[in-house]
């Protein structure tokens, strides 16, 4: 215990030194904590165990073309599916179009057997889907989405589509909760209605959403799939949800290298920085130490001493840093969370709070060690005679 | 804007002070060079973290800017693109045939030796296999002969054009690197069928260079399209093409809307916001890192030298000079790490990379850019940080008392 006092006292010799250090590494720690979080968040979408059942069956060049509806009937025929949904980006928007959230045409009737996870369906009751079952011009919305737009059960929400010339008119039928904040930000509606409101859609899909019995199944399912329709009018891509969704996370470019090459060169900044700081602290205690050492302190504690007060100096940083960092993810999915789905899961995972942590501290003990144990390598005389 | 100027003002007064003290006192200013070249190790560690933030600050700065200019090099005030209303987007829309016919002989377009200057094109997008394996969607434009007249930006570089009926393709020069099997010669697989790399192109940092271009017509049938997806149209004037917003959008037979080339690819460049937003983010916060860590070194070099600072205060330098001497010694500091900073950026210069456009859903490739004035701006912001950290240190040198400082041991 009084060593720690002992510890403070050196901290605080020069209050504005270690103010400004701390500044500094708080800001540091924070734009690290929050990179690294990025990263982890997209991670995180590709690697959904929720969606470690289902897979998607695209057509082979892309999204943008379909697949005939005649191909569900061959997919439900196979041993492994439990159950498929098709599903179509319809890409419309709400009275603005810089209002962005996701909107599908869908099959009604497999739809909650086929998202079980993300519809959290115990809290939906019979009743309510055979509501919008029933209702043709019905759909469905997450509740951020609802509570975004003031939407109620039994409002008109009137669709703009930019993909398709049709400008559906929808009774919200149902609101919807789910585990995961950014499952709630889609509407779906009836895939019939799409159908019948664009020609060129009669009989086409954009994809089939299955969802197989067991995880094991899939790998030989999804080979099958894709041997079947070789070399047909319409080819297939068949992949797993999450190796669907990680196309997704790709399509953003490079940003894991951009973010990892940031966090380096921000290491290293703050451990010369530390460093620098902690050199010019010990320096100016050169006779402070060797009084020390004269009283019989070994050197090896008057390193450990020195060595403590970096890591302490670094790690109130360093948890500063990390607390704003968790303050500032919490506003981010309160306010962006509502306009950008990706927002609405970001957060500062324990395990990138603790890795920032230990590397603030290695950076404590790395940057204190050099000047430390120069600062006990000196004679003692030496050390009495110099100008502090 | 103006909020800038209002702000940066103090600043610009402060620097043209500064630099007047510079010829109007004898500043020690040699003496301030000199000590920073004494204390070694703590001037050099902090103008090496310095480095590292101007660095980020340009890397993410040419980021931002490639990607803008990826779009806005693209669009022509004279030039307008027919969509479907409510498409937004070229790969949202679609154009039936007859409608097409109506249009491509509107009075309003201009004329050439070939007749009306107009291309109906399709847009479809494409899944294409990168060079680490992975796939990304790539857009694929069918386009009509005159289409390669109306942008005038694009350039042949190697082999030609493609010809309509022989399901040829063109590529852009920047996409070989990133994608497979792009090399001339080569053929690629799309819609059940080859299709022959005819010629390489380039387009001066156009979007187009993240695009694979061949004839509408074999791309329609390939895709099974049966409508274009747009039609490019270039206009008498620029003046006109209020004129033929206004005629497209008044022809009841047509239905469709007209967006100025210009207006399009503006809308296109909000595809960077949220890589610019946080890039700024980033270099706004590390900033205020940096200048804690200069303004530690200041206060430390300032109570270091306590004693120098009233030999010359002794020896009649007036307060202001010291002040001014400190604040340059500071500036110095952090210029030079801008400057090695700046240089350090230049490893990023011409790394190939690309994203997605959420708008157009398909891959937009573009390189680091670093040019002399991203540069420039790393050393202003450099230079920024020293004015900001080296004020209060330089304030509480000017103000030490003399007797104090005397006595200083």
């Amino acid at each position: 215990m009084r060593w720690l006092a002992l510890i403070w006292k050196s901290l605080m010799r020069s209050k504005r030194r270690t103010l400004l250090i701390v500044g500094s590494l708080v800001l540091s720690v924070f734009t690290v904590a929050v990179l690294q979080s990025l990263l982890t968040t997209l991670n995180a979408v590709t690697d959904n165990p929720n969606s470690s059942n289902r897979l998607v069956v695209r057509h082979k060049s892309g999204l943008t073309q379909m697949l005939p509806r005649a191909y569900e009937a061959y997919l439900r025929q196979q041993p492994e599916v439990e159950t498929v949904c098709a599903l179509q980006w319809f890409g419309g928007y709400y009275q603005d179009p810089r209002n962005f959230f996701a909107n599908f045409a869908s099959d009604e009737a497999t739809l909650f057997e086929t998202f079980r996870e993300e519809f959290g369906t115990a809290g939906i009751t019979e009743a309510q889907m055979k509501e919008y079952i029933r209702d043709g011009a019905g759909c469905i919305v997450g509740e951020s989405l609802a509570k975004k737009n003031g939407w109620k059960v039994g409002d008109v929400v009137p669709l703009t589509g930019t993909i398709f010339p049709i400008n559906p008119r929808l009774t919200i039928r149902l609101i919807f909760k789910s585990p995961k904040p950014s499952d709630e930000n889609v509407l779906h509606f009836h895939t019939k209605l799409l159908e019948e409101g664009v020609p060129r859609m009669k009989g086409l899909v954009g994809s089939f959403w299955v969802r197989a019995h067991r995880p094991e199944d899939i790998p030989r399912f999804l080979e099958r799939v894709d041997r079947h329709y070789a070399n047909s009018a319409y080819e297939t891509l068949t992949e797993t949800e999450n190796s669907f969704n990680l196309a997704f996370v790709k399509m953003l470019g490079n940003i894991g290298a951009i973010i990892q090459g940031i966090t380096a060169a921000v290491v290293v900044a703050i451990l010369i920085v530390t460093g620098n700081t902690m050199a010019t602290a010990i320096r100016e205690r050169t006779t402070e130490i060797a009084v020390f050492r004269a009283m019989g302190f070994s050197a090896g504690r008057v390193l450990s001493l020195l060595l403590a007060e970096g890591v302490l100096l670094v790690g109130v940083g360093g948890l500063l840093g990390v607390l704003l960092a968790n303050l500032a993810a919490n506003a981010v999915r309160g306010t962006l969370g509502a306009a950008m789905p990706f927002f609405a899961d970001f957060a500062i995972q324990p395990a990138t709070a603790m890795a920032c942590m230990a590397g603030a501290l290695g950076i404590g003990v790395l940057a204190t060690f050099i000047p430390a144990y120069a600062a006990t390598r000196r004679p003692i005389t030496e050390g009495l005679r110099a100008v502090g | 804007m103006k909020l800038t100027l209002v702000l940066l003002l103090p600043f610009v007064a402060y620097l043209g002070w500064l630099i007047w003290a510079l010829v109007a006192y004898p500043v020690p200013l040699s003496y301030n060079l000199r000590s920073l070249w004494q204390r070694k190790l703590s001037s050099l560690s902090t103008a090496a973290a310095i480095a590292l933030v101007v660095g980020i600050f340009v890397v993410v700065l040419s980021l931002a800017q490639g990607l803008s200019q990826a779009f806005v090099s693209s669009g022509r005030a004279d030039q307008a693109i027919v969509l479907r209303p409510n498409a937004r987007f070229e790969l949202n829309s679609s154009i039936e045939r007859d409608r097409m016919r109506i249009l491509k002989v509107h009075p309003l377009l201009k004329r050439d030796e070939n007749g009306p200057m107009a291309s109906a094109e399709v847009v479809v997008v494409k899944l294409f296999p990168m060079a680490d394996g992975s796939d990304t969607n790539v857009t694929v434009r069918g386009l009509e002969t005159e289409g390669i007249v109306m942008r005038p930006q694009v350039r042949l570089l190697q082999g030609r054009w493609f010809r309509p009926g022989l399901s040829e393709v063109v590529v852009p020069r920047k996409m070989q690197g990133r994608f497979q099997g792009m090399e001339l010669g080569r053929s690629l697989r799309m819609g059940s069928r080859n299709w022959e790399i005819v010629g390489t192109f380039d387009a001066g940092g156009a979007s187009y260079e993240s695009e694979v271009w061949s004839d509408a017509n074999d791309v329609m049938q390939a895709f099974r399209r049966e409508s274009y997806s747009s039609m490019l149209a270039r206009l008498e004037t620029p003046q006109r093409l209020e004129a033929f917003v206004e005629a497209v959008d008044g022809d009841k037979r047509l239905k469709l809307e007209v967006v100025g080339e210009t207006a399009y690819f503006k809308e296109l460049t909000k595809a960077g916001d949220p890589i610019k937003i946080l890039g700024n983010l980033i270099t706004l916060i590390l900033t205020g890192a940096a200048i804690f860590a200069a303004m530690n070194t200041m206060y430390a070099a300032v109570a270091g030298r306590t004693k120098e600072i009233g030999t010359l205060r002794a020896l009649g330098f007036r307060q202001r000079e010291i002040l001014a001497s400190f604040q340059w010694e500071s500036i110095f500091l952090c210029v030079t790490g801008g400057i090695v900073g700046s240089g350090l950026a230049l490893f990023a210069n011409g790394i190939q990379t690309g994203t997605t456009s959420f708008e157009t859903f398909s891959d937009v490739s573009f390189a680091f850019t670093i040019t002399p004035g991203l540069m420039a701006q790393g050393v202003a912001f450099s230079l920024v940080m020293g004015l900001l950290g080296g004020f209060l240190p330089a304030w509480r040198a000017s103000r030490i008392p003399l007797t104090e400082a005397m006595k200083g041991g």
